[in-house]
């Protein structure tokens, strides 16, 4: 179990199953809860809102330095420890680090360079993307590269599926496939309704294919000598790495996964001052993104990352107003009609799964005029995923949320380049190759098929 | 006589579900010079809390001080390091961790802890060893909230203020008597 939950520090007060829009958390009331392992997609909302911690003065719990052996986290870890927890896997990236023969190789979702200063005492939201491509480097990664080159990646090949699929009116509404957590509910709770969802990997799944062939070329070393770390706002991703299809570079795409927190654990450990690093950028080609790409972190970026690629795509024309205020979404279902030439394109944006259920079953019934929907299954998409910095106080977390936001659009509108379509790095990348968008390449290592998981629950 | 009696947060049995968010936003406003900020991340000290949740098979609730008018901690204190400021009884940098205010609560609201100061154990210098203080309910002084009551996702804690609540109750009571 990749989430899971401590019986021996858990009171019982079930606030996690408040949040957990899968009923997975089963238990009496004032009883230690435990997790359904079936019906669980491992959002770790429930590590975001736990608050029963193991308090170091009293005797009769197991000692601290055994709990954090228990749950793979480093010795140097100084913050409480929680009921709710998800398992730590820096243990393998230091290793890796430490690993002379490892061609090692890390990617940042874009989530995290706007919540990792968080837990070293910096501002909510604080945009640290520099630093943190400079702590990368300074932690000993050969190649700093980045998810959101693979954002805008993915948005070549969502966009042209998308195009195709209107076009031939097959499969209609498409669903984004980037959040693991929806895709494996999906996969348990609707797996009748599949064919909808796009066969896009997730951006970090894209990213550990390219860096295990294209970027093993381009740096000329054997795909069988990189290790590929990837730092996550999302527990999930863990999950995501780890499914058997996962592999079409020839080895697994991602070896390791770790969250936003345990890359602050790491620098913690290595003791390097975040804080007060000279700033660097991320390694080219494949760190090289535009501000479409960074979007991906809040909830309707995919739409709008998707939209600003697809309008000219489809229309030969420049989109008029690239800012797409329209499909920003927040906690629940944000729909909204964009003219795209021809063709008036009804879309949905949302965030916090339990509210997909409506639009799905309105899929099932033909009720559905929708043709592009983005899920997120956290509240405000991976800004507030569950393995970003865990907020102390309830009342700041809207503005955790807000600012974390809000760095994201400054990040995008700082950018030079804010379409996917214009990043020279993806051109160059599918000149020399992937071919074309959904492609024979691009299908083998880009693309994925999914299967029910219904019969489990 | 005082205008008014000192004031202190009471919780709710009923609605507390133990969830210990009171202890944790307790211990986070009281542990500024050990710059903590909003994440849990900067916790590098133990969690501290001044208000302890108790539970058992039938009931969970956190307890906390009562703000004593004759209170005993006070007058046990030989160090003279228990102050009353307005409403509000607190400890001052002057404890010597005797341990007399935790003998003489008749609550139990009063706990010896370690101080830690910029992330780091503070050591007696006679002895070496990690200083120990006594730590309680300070009604989040100098601040406008109470970071229990704020905290509770239940509203189960709530600040009294007994004359209110006994004028309260006598109007219950006499209304009651309509019924007879």
């Amino acid at each position: 179990m990749i989430v899971n939950i401590d019986k021996e520090i858990c009171t019982g007060c079930r606030r996690c199953a408040s949040v957990c829009p899968v009923d997975a958390i089963e238990g009496k009331q004032g009883e230690a809860q435990s997790i359904n392992e079936d019906k669980c997609i491992i959002c770790g909302q429930c590590v975001q809102i736990c608050s029963a911690y193991s308090s170091e003065f009293e005797e009769e719990t197991t000692p601290i330095d055994i709990k954090l052996k228990e749950r793979g986290m480093l010795e140097t870890v100084k913050e409480p420890l929680f009921a709710a927890y998800n398992v730590c896997d820096v243990e393998k990236v230091k290793n890796s680090l430490s690993n002379d023969k490892l061609y090692t190789v890390v990617q940042c979702a874009p989530a995290v360079r706007v919540a990792l200063a968080e837990d070293f005492g910096l501002d909510l939201g604080s945009l640290t993307d520099k630093k943190l491509a400079a702590v990368l480097r300074r932690m000993g990664f050969d190649r700093v590269y980045d998810t959101n080159f693979s954002a805008d990646l993915t948005i070549m090949e969502e966009g042209s599926e998308l195009i195709k699929r209107v076009s031939e009116n097959s499969n209609l509404p498409m669903f984004t496939s980037c959040c693991p957590a929806w895709v494996k509910f999906m996969e348990q709770e609707y797996p009748e309704l599949l064919n909808h969802l796009s066969s896009c990997k997730s951006p970090q799944q894209m990213a550990g294919a390219i860096f295990k062939t294209y970027g093993a070329d381009i740096d000329n070393v054997d795909a069988k000598d990189i290790f590929s770390v990837s730092v996550m706002p999302c527990t999930c991703k863990k999950f995501e790495c780890d499914r058997d299809e996962m592999n079409s570079s020839g080895y697994k795409d991602v070896d390791v996964v770790i969250t936003t927190r345990e890359l602050g654990y790491l620098i913690k450990d290595m003791g390097i001052d975040f804080k007060y690093i000279e700033e660097e950028t991320f390694d080219n080609p494949l760190g090289d993104y535009t501000g479409a790409g960074t979007l991906f972190g809040t909830t309707g970026g995919v739409m709008e990352a998707a939209i600003r690629t697809g309008y000219e795509l489809i229309t030969k024309e420049s989109i008029p107003n690239i800012d797409i205020n329209s499909v920003r979404g927040q906690n629940g279902v944000t729909k909204s009609s964009i003219d795209v030439g021809d063709i008036k394109l009804n879309v949905a944006v949302v965030s916090g799964l339990e509210n997909v259920r409506p639009i799905l079953e309105d899929i099932k019934n033909n009720k559905s005029d929708l043709h592009f929907i983005e899920v997120m299954t956290c509240p405000e998409g991976c800004i507030s995923g569950g393995g970003q910095p865990k907020v102390i106080l309830d009342k700041y977390k809207k503005m955790a949320y807000d600012n974390r936001k809000e760095s994201l659009y400054t990040h995008d509108g700082e950018c030079g380049v804010r379409k996917s379509h214009e990043n020279n790095s993806i051109k160059k990348l599918y000149d020399e190759f992937l071919g074309e968008p959904l492609g024979e390449k691009s299908h083998h290592l880009l693309h994925t098929e999914y299967a029910s998981r219904k019969e489990k629950c | 006589m005082k205008e008014s009696f000192n004031t202190f947060v009471i919780a709710d049995p009923n609605k507390c579900i133990g969830c210990k968010a009171c202890e944790v936003a307790c211990s986070s406003v009281h542990n500024e010079e050990n710059n903590i900020g909003y994440t849990v991340g900067t916790m590098t000290t133990p969690v501290i809390p001044r208000l302890y949740l108790v539970k058992n098979e039938k009931f969970c609730a956190p307890i906390q001080c009562r703000h004593c008018e004759d209170a005993p901690c006070a007058n046990a204190c030989p160090n003279k390091a228990i102050k009353q400021e307005g409403d509000i009884i607190y400890i001052d940098e002057n404890c010597i961790g005797c341990k007399t205010c935790l003998m003489a609560c008749p609550i139990g609201a009063i706990e010896l802890l370690p101080h830690y100061k910029n992330e780091e154990k503070v050591i007696q210098l006679g002895l070496e060893e990690e200083k120990l203080i006594a730590y309680k309910c300070d009604l989040c002084k100098g601040k406008e909230t109470k970071a229990c009551i704020e905290a509770c996702p239940q509203n189960a804690l709530r600040l009294v203020d007994i004359k209110e609540d006994k004028k309260n109750k006598n109007i219950k009571a006499a209304l009651g008597l309509m019924n007879l």
